[in-house]
């Protein structure tokens, strides 16, 4: 391997290309931030994460996309919005988690969870054909579709067969103008994909 | 100046006992009023003070033994001032006492000196603030000290202390540094392990500012002599776990999030003005910040205008010391105005 | 809008509605039909007429997350969707933490951007659509803590000391503003509980996430939602709780349906029945037992019914 560069990684105090999206596009201000740690003590689930909250503005400061757009952290997060709750400084950390998600998206950066792509797919074309969502079907295809055929599936069907569980929701009544709306506002949609 | 200008003094604080001692020294006349009957404000309530571990009780004695000797000032105890008005220089106050006589006086100048309030920290739910029993404010604390010292009841055994609460926090509107807790904090928790010292304590800091003469020391002592355990993360909840307090915090060193299980939280609320201070500037018309201190005018550190003074915890947060110090500054003003025309 | 963090019932309602527009919940109807049902007959007694419509579809939450936040799709359902209820002058009374936080949440997006409403409206009129943003949207919850003195007067079941957890939410409690309770240390429910008659107990995990979130509980499983559940089920059942009642069908649905799993997994019991507030509420009035659909339950209630004295089943209204 060709030594070329310095192995210290240098600073460079020019604004960060995904602190001034934020603040353009979700007028978020991350300076804001105190670095306290009251977002991560308080998260529902940092403890399994692999960066926690306040990390994730200091890798946004750093800009880091590539580790932030591949965090474990971003499909494991309960949006739960105690963060935010907790901030002194009332920064919306679940927007940026969404915001983020988004980008990971459509960038595909996704790989780490194809799972997630899949209950996606699953979820708007369930809504799509039906108006509201029967959660037990959207299991089932679910794990069909990951091949966990014997998690989740396993005791939705024994629920089912004891009459615990309905399989179909109410459908949506005017289900045309719906579908409108996913034609007209949902084009990259993988649900459109789907015959209808 | 005519020989009989007095000052009133509002408020009998360390900062208000300074002022009257300074100008009775200097054979000035004051009136010092204070609506409890002890004097010594905040300060007599502390049980230690930094950087010295000194007794705070000594210094308010020997002030009060030093005031007492003075001619010149007259001592209004369990007074308020109910009214304050400025006609032709002169100002003319009314007051009421605890026994409800009232009264009226004149003075030439006057120092406000309120003191400060803590904010409530019951608005934070989660640090459980006026639920869980063991959850107290560092006032409160500091008679659960003195409790001990005195024999009434034993100190908890694991403490952890919370600095920042409702102070650095623009979501609650106080995004001020309230300036003593950090070195307050370390003084109680050193205190806690001075009187016992198989307790555990922690405190959690978001960064200790301990600017100040002998302040670094004393901060580094209370951690490596005293073995008081800093974590960096502010606490996110307190949860009870089978009647034992369990603080929830990430330690931001390593970016674990984590808990402690302790027998009390104290909670190091943020400095607020006093609705006297609010109160009196309103009767005065004296400019005050945004949050309801009392503002300099530009130049001075305790002038609010003209002939009205102020020192202590009614301009900003301020320790011990630093109260005294505008004590005197602000006496030093009211000779400086008195003795215009040459000796008082 | 109001930008109190926390607001009284009768600030948020100064007057009690005479109908209201119920936001039926997918998970809810699916997984839970008792819950509306027991919404229903609570409102019945509380002489409060609930309004449904067929053409509401979900409320966009999933959308919202599923369209990879995409959110002018999202918003053009939530307008909508609200466009039903101002048809009828009401309005929007949700049961899911879910349906009330997305459908706030987007609906102040679009209130407070013109360009968004435009949008939103240009999509939907062709089909018929206007949403002028004169629906207001609230937790059923809300109006049960409104009318508490109303529901305390029809108690004909008292709870009997029966040990009640409750699990508020977090898409409730963490909104910035305008809820009924401190976000940190919320106890209105179990004023509500004691009320009844019953002991609310407040478990070390009380606050804790259920953990299902929007798709964690179909994703994520075994290796966040499990662990995080135990945890919670585990010191409910350590502090005596039993019966948990949630104000959110997505929270119900992972409190009850989990303890299989999680009994599995970790060789312990827990057998803690999980049911909607609304639910708890209808059986301290008196309501039929058959009428609130708790064969639905993964856990049963058989013991909290004997408690109460509700095992019979009948209606006593």
């Amino acid at each position: 391997m060709m030594l070329t560069e310095s192995p210290i990684r240098r600073l460079d105090a020019k604004a960060p290309g995904l602190a001034e999206e934020l603040k353009r596009d979700l007028d978020i201000d991350i300076t804001r931030c105190l670095e306290c740690g009251k977002c991560s003590g308080g998260c529902s689930y940092a403890h399994g994460f692999d960066y926690t909250p306040r990390k994730m503005v200091q890798l946004i400061k750093l800009e880091e996309r590539g580790k932030l757009l591949r965090m474990r952290a971003l499909w494991t997060c309960l949006s739960c919005q105690l963060c935010l709750d907790r901030c002194p400084s009332s920064i919306d950390m679940p927007r940026i988690l969404d915001y983020l998600r988004g980008k990971a998206y459509a960038e595909r950066l996704n790989d780490v969870h194809p799972e997630i792509e899949k209950f996606y797919e699953i979820m708007l074309s369930d809504i799509r054909n039906n108006g509201r969502i029967s959660e037990t079907l959207m299991m089932a295809r679910f794990n069909f579709a990951t091949r966990r055929y014997f998690s989740n599936a396993d005791l939705g069907m024994k629920l089912f067969f004891k009459g615990k569980l309905k399989l179909f929701g109410p459908k949506t009544k005017n289900l045309n103008s719906l579908r409108a709306l996913f034609a007209k506002l949902l084009f990259r949609s993988p649900a459109e994909q789907e015959p209808s | 100046m005519s020989e009989k200008a007095t000052a009133l003094i509002i408020g009998g604080g360390i900062a208000g006992m300074e002022a009257a001692l300074k100008l009775g020294q200097g054979g000035y006349r004051a009136v010092l009023a204070e609506k409890d009957h002890s004097l010594g404000g905040t300060v007599s309530k502390l049980c230690s003070s930094f950087p010295r571990w000194e007794d705070p009780q000594d210094l308010l004695r020997l002030k009060e033994q030093q005031l007492q000797s003075l001619e010149t000032i007259s001592i209004l105890r369990d007074t308020e001032i109910t009214g304050i008005e400025k006609k032709k220089g002169t100002f003319h106050a009314t007051w009421k006492n605890s026994s409800g006589e009232e009264g009226a006086l004149n003075a030439q100048a006057v120092i406000v000196a309120t003191g400060f309030d803590l904010f409530d920290a019951s608005i934070y739910g989660e640090y459980g603030y006026g639920i869980y029993p063991g959850v107290v404010n560092s006032l409160e604390f500091e008679q659960v000290l003195k409790d001990h010292t005195d024999g009434k009841a034993a100190l908890p055994r694991n403490i952890a202390f919370f600095k920042c609460v409702g102070s650095r926090d623009r979501s609650k509107g106080h995004p001020y540094c309230s300036k003593i807790c950090c070195m307050y904090t370390a003084k109680q928790a050193g205190t806690a392990k001075n009187l016992s010292p198989e307790s555990k304590c922690y405190v959690f800091y978001m960064d200790y500012r301990a600017a100040g003469k002998e302040y670094e020391e004393f901060v580094r002592s209370v951690i490596e002599e005293k073995q008081v355990r800093y974590v960096r993360g502010r606490p996110s909840k307190v949860v009870m776990e089978k009647g034992q307090l369990l603080v929830r915090f990430e330690d931001t060193l390593i970016g674990a999030p984590m808990e402690v299980a302790v027998d009390m939280v104290v909670l190091a609320s943020a400095v607020i003005p006093k609705p006297a201070t609010r109160r009196l500037a309103e009767m005065l018309g004296l400019k005050t910040d945004e949050y309801g201190f009392i503002e300099a005018e530009y130049g001075s550190a305790v002038k609010a205008q003209e002939n009205i003074f102020f020192a202590g915890g009614c301009g900003f947060a301020v320790e011990t010391i630093g109260a005294s110090a505008q004590g005197a500054a602000a006496a030093a003003e009211v000779m400086a105005l008195f003795n215009k025309g040459g000796k008082p | 809008m109001n930008h109190k963090r926390i607001v009284s019932p009768e600030e948020k309602f100064p007057k009690v509605p005479e109908s209201l527009f119920l936001f039926r919940s997918c998970t809810g109807s699916v997984e839970y039909p008792g819950t509306e049902n027991a919404i229903k007959e609570i409102l019945k007694l509380l002489g409060i007429k609930a309004v449904m419509d067929p053409d509401q579809t979900c409320c966009s939450g999933y959308l919202l997350t599923c369209s990879a936040y995409k959110p002018e799709f999202s918003l053009a359902v939530t307008a909508r969707n609200l466009s039903l209820a101002e048809r009828k002058d009401l309005d929007v009374f949700a049961f899911c933490n879910g349906c009330f936080g997305y459908l706030s949440e987007l609906a102040h997006i679009i209130l407070h951007n013109p360009d968004y409403k435009a949008m939103a409206n240009s999509v939907i009129a062709p089909m018929g659509y206007e949403f002028k943003g004169t629906a207001r949207i609230y937790h059923v919850q809300e109006l049960y803590r409104r009318l508490q003195s109303n529901l305390v007067a029809l108690v004909k079941r008292p709870l009997q000391g029966l040990r009640v957890g409750v699990h508020y939410g977090c898409h409730y409690l963490a909104r910035q503003y305008g809820i009924l309770d401190d976000g940190g240390y919320p106890s209105y429910i179990e004023d509500i509980i004691s009320s009844l008659g019953g002991t609310p107990v407040f478990y070390k995990e009380r606050q804790a996430c259920c953990g299902y979130a929007v798709g964690r509980g179909f994703t994520h499983k075994e290796n966040v939602v499990h662990p995080h559940l135990y945890s919670k089920l585990k010191s409910a059942r350590e502090e005596g709780v039993e019966i948990l009642v949630t104000v959110c069908p997505g929270c119900n649905t992972a409190l009850d349906r989990e303890q299989p799993a999680l009994s599995e997994r970790s060789g312990e019991k827990f057998g803690i029945p999980a049911i909607d507030v609304g639910q708890l509420i209808a059986l301290a009035l008196g309501v039929a037992v058959q009428k609130l659909g708790f064969k639905a339950n993964t856990v049963p209630l058989d013991e909290v019914l004997r408690k109460i004295s509700a095992d019979k089943g009948e209606n006593i209204q």
